[in-house]
């Protein structure tokens, strides 16, 4: 296995950090997209 | 005696059951990959900087992405010119150019980045590295051509031949271009004799982050293509 903890174990932790901050990001937008559908009466709708 | 009413829905719903299982899984999954890139993967021989290699964890799979982007946008621009010139479709392939380029210019920025610490250089327009330049200027075409044409059919039609064309043009960039002649580029995964020559390892993490990257391309298509369906479409 390589080496671990050191620098190499800080920058599995910020890439970490940064993968759940985006990922959370795209919850949060997933949820909003949704909501939104919702009012405007369903994903499909008029499409043409 | 009164009627019960039905509540509003919620204002912030919660994901279906199969979106939270795909979510999740799909946080794991990267999490794994992005352990695996750097304590797990052993550092690529061959390479004059060898703890450099491990970005290429990260470059390989935004190139691939790039491309697979690329050829969805020619994919939805077929449907589009075939089955009725439906909006969404035109939508469809607008976004996955416009991501298709935000992955093209990750992969292009984390190149030169082990470009510098491998050739010592950020840029020596290196085949691979000219290639990936031309797909950029090509696919940014395409959103100037959006761009220029006021009439939403007009727009689309020409938006849709454009990207079909892609469809030979960016495998060609991305595949026979860089092989043409000499390049200082590592060996693509599948070597010129047809044969893998990397660390298990090394290629089980590649693959792993190719699918990871893959899957979040397309759940940040689908948001995007809803949004801009949301807020009414499909002006550029």
């Amino acid at each position: 296995m390589a080496e671990i903890g050191g620098g190499i174990g800080w920058v599995v932790a910020v890439n970490l950090v940064i993968w759940t901050g985006l990922f959370l990001y795209l919850l949060r937008l997933h949820r909003q997209v949704r909501a939104g559908e919702r009012r405007s009466g369903g994903p499909e709708g008029s499409d043409r | 005696m009164t009627t019960p009413t039905i509540p509003p829905p919620s204002s912030h719903p919660g994901l279906s059951p199969a979106a939270a299982v795909g979510a999740a899984s799909l946080w794991l999954w990267m999490a794994a990959v992005i352990w695996a890139a750097f304590l797990w993967a052993p550092p690529a021989s061959g390479f004059k900087n060898v703890y450099s290699s491990r970005i290429l964890f990260f470059h390989v799979p935004m190139a691939w992405v790039s491309l697979v982007a690329f050829l969805a946008a020619g994919a939805w621009s077929v449907a589009y010119l075939t089955r009725g010139r439906r909006r969404r479709h035109d939508r469809a392939a607008a976004v996955a150019v416009e991501l298709g380029l935000v992955f093209c210019l990750l992969a292009t920025l984390s190149g030169s980045i082990w470009s510098r610490l491998e050739w010592g250089a950020f840029w020596n327009w290196d085949p691979r590295q000219t290639s990936i330049v031309l797909a950029l200027v090509f696919y940014a075409a395409y959103l100037a051509l959006r761009s220029a044409v006021e009439d939403e059919p007009t727009r689309s039609r020409l938006a849709a031949a454009y990207a079909v064309l892609g469809l030979v043009v960016a495998p060609f960039l991305f595949f026979v271009l860089p092989r043409l002649t000499f390049s200082l580029h590592p060996q693509p995964v599948v070597n010129a004799e047809g044969e893998i020559g990397m660390d298990p390892r090394i290629l089980v993490v590649l693959l792993a982050g190719s699918a990871g990257f893959t899957a979040l391309f397309f759940w940040i298509h689908s948001l995007a293509c809803r949004v801009r369906r949301l807020t009414g479409g499909n002006a550029d």
